[in-house]
């Protein structure tokens, strides 16, 4: 099984208390809270717990992007991923992922993505999201048009890579006249494309047709398995076979050299699991992102809220796993025997978890937990 | 008052059914309805039945109406309603509009202005506020936004028929409906039609526009605009009263619509 490495990039640099006197932390909290200075200096600490961590093993580098939050400030999938790309050496560069439905011109995103696959030496995972709500008001992007935006933003940067241009594209929502990108991916035919998951059956299905590799994020088992399941239904419509490097899994991880110290670290995850998620569920999900059976499909996945979950039940349901190298290795054998997931991404650092406590879980996880969990 | 009991019809325009309520006497009155859907024949419909024979139709993409997802804006769904006027036969409406349905008729109404007698609009999106702006309606949860729209809701005489019950899931399932088509036409430009207002001016038919002066959801400077851009507008803005004048005060609008139509003649 091979591990990933991830940050959000948080911008956890104002006092509580002001971020809740608004109805979410997301859209509403006024952008004066945020510090350049601090800004500017956790950047370059992000960037180096990145670097270290392609240094000592990690498989893998996941970078992703939001917008008009404190809880993520990497703002361009592609910027952090191209920085990665010439900083690092070895390691999978997984931008999960670029958001499709709000993208207005899929050829530079093409081209972008292009860009950093020729820069890290053909070193891309491509990942493909349809975004939380809170981007399709950023954006100001019909939500209505979400799923047809990502599968057509989808075919055209497919069709950039994979046939030779000039050519036109006439779509619904897109409409390019001379598309022919001096910027091909090294990968051939392409890098690799993943999906992730949280709640849409719709999207677990086509991931599964498609054979991309598919991701569920910090969801129950059972809810896991279940999408595996619509994955493979997907994929046996097509007659593909799944193997465990078709499927992932992503959930908090810290380790340490105590297992008291490594809980106490672990405790910073519990802000991205409720004070970020807090707000309206217009902002999350507005007006038609969802399907019918998308909605059903979330009510169920989450019969509670990861945010009305304790710190001690988000640890005994595996959102989160904070302990030494040996219990945290033990921890993720049990999660690949429980899924068969050939990735697991590791949300490796949150809200106020400081560098030395980051750099130090890095090491250990590269000295002792990589190398136990290589051969799963 | 003689109880008017509309009929119900479907009318296939294109590829859509379109839901419709028809009833009353005298010369033809196209309802349009705004983002909430078509509430039937409520109050205000049913004095003014008493002298027009009103057609209200639900919009293609709410309530029991078929689905239009080619549809991207009001300019759209207001072709769609001359069409409509085709097949139903009627001949120079007098068109009243609220709301989103308000926009519709004011887009009908420069497209083609002989094809409507009289226009009425009520509250109408379409013009973007010189000063204000229109609240952003799908930013706020339906529930809390509902006590929005009004002024008051204890001073509205149908709110328990209205609003009282909680949702059946077919009446549910019409709310997600009428919101999501309501956001497949306004969602951006929001709410307006930047060229509407150059558009305006063709439009010589008389209008009498109405308006809550407590409307928190299209601010009633849009009501001066629209009075300033047609040729022959009068505004007429109802005190203690929000954005859903039609319920808000049933008796005094259908008085307003009855005096500009003529028909009310025997108050």
């Amino acid at each position: 099984m091979k591990l990933y490495y991830f940050s959000e990039m948080p911008h956890h640099e104002y006092p509580d208390a002001e971020g809740e006197k608004y109805p979410s932390l997301r859209l509403e909290f006024p952008n004066r809270f945020f510090d350049r200075e601090k800004a500017h200096a956790n950047y370059q600490r992000y960037l180096t717990e990145y670097e270290f961590a392609d240094q000592v093993g990690f498989d893998g580098l996941m970078v992703n992007e939001h917008h008009s939050t404190p809880s993520c400030v990497n703002v361009g999938v592609n910027m952090s991923a191209a920085i990665l790309a010439r900083t690092t050496r070895r390691a999978k560069i997984l931008l999960l992922g670029n958001i499709l439905p709000i993208e207005e011109n899929p050829v530079r995103l093409a081209e972008q993505i292009a860009m950093s696959d020729l820069i890290s030496g053909g070193r891309v995972l491509s990942g493909f999201v349809r975004g939380v709500g809170v981007e399709q008001w950023w954006s100001n992007v019909n939500p209505m048009h979400n799923r047809e935006r990502f599968e057509e933003c989808h075919d055209l940067i497919l069709k950039c890579w994979t046939e030779p241009g000039p050519f036109r594209w006439e779509g619904r929502h897109y409409h390019f006249r001379h598309v022919n990108p001096w910027c091909l991916p090294l990968q051939k035919p392409h890098p690799p494309i993943w999906i992730p998951g949280t709640a849409s059956p719709e999207t677990a299905i086509w991931a599964g047709r498609r054979g991309y590799t598919f991701v569920p994020f910090l969801v129950p088992f059972d809810i896991a398995r279940e999408l595996f399941d619509y994955y493979r239904q997907g994929a046996a419509e097509v007659g593909r076979e799944v193997t465990p490097d078709k499927l992932g899994f992503l959930i908090c991880a810290v380790t340490a050299d105590t297992k008291t110290k490594a809980l106490e670290a672990g405790r910073h995850f519990v802000w991205r699991m409720g004070a970020t998620l807090r707000g309206p569920v217009e902002f999350f999900s507005p007006v038609g992102m969802r399907s019918r059976a998308g909605s059903q499909f979330a009510l169920k996945a989450r019969p509670r809220s990861l945010g009305s979950m304790s710190y001690e039940e988000l640890v005994a349901g595996h959102f989160i796993i904070a302990g030494t190298p040996d219990e945290v290795a033990d921890r993720f054998a049990l999660v690949q025997r429980e899924l068969g997931i050939g990735h697991l991404l590791l949300e490796a650092q949150e809200s106020k978890m400081d560098h030395p406590t980051t750099m130090r879980s890095i090491e250990l996880m590269g000295a002792k937990v990589i190398p136990a969990v290589a051969s799963l | 008052m003689r109880p008017m009991k509309p009929r119900e019809e479907r009318l296939r325009v294109g590829s859509i059914d379109v839901h419709t309520w028809i009833g009353g006497d005298g010369a033809p009155l196209l309802v349009l309805h705004g983002a909430g859907g078509n509430r039937g024949f409520t109050r205000w419909v049913e004095r003014v039945a008493q002298r027009f024979t009103v057609w209200a139709p639900t919009h293609p993409g709410f309530g029991l109406s078929g689905d239009a997802e080619w549809m991207d804006g009001i300019d759209d769904l207001a072709r769609f309603y001359l069409w409509f006027m085709d097949v139903a036969g009627l001949v120079r409406p007098h068109v009243l509009g609220h709301s989103i349905g308000g926009w519709t008729a004011a887009e009908m109404a420069t497209m083609s202005p002989g094809s409507i007698d009289r226009l009425i609009l009520v509250a109408p999106a379409g013009l973007k506020p010189e000063t204000g702006e229109i609240l952003d309606v799908f930013y706020y949860p339906p529930p809390q936004l509902l006590p929005m729209t009004v002024h008051d809701p204890k001073t509205v005489p149908e709110w328990d028929a209205l609003f009282g019950a909680p949702l059946s899931p077919a009446q549910q399932e019409i709310a997600v409906r009428n919101r999501e088509m309501t956001a497949r036409l306004t969602w951006k430009p929001y709410m307006h039609n930047p060229r509407l207002a150059s558009f305006l001016p063709r439009v010589t038919n008389p209008a009498l526009i109405l308006w809550g002066r407590e409307d928190r959801i299209v601010p009633v400077e849009c009501g001066e605009q629209y009075r300033r851009l047609l040729a022959r507008a009068t505004l007429n803005v109802l005190d203690k009263c929000g954005h859903l004048p039609p319920i808000e005060q049933p008796d005094e609008f259908a008085r307003h619509v009855l005096d500009f139509l003529g028909g009310d003649v025997r108050r």
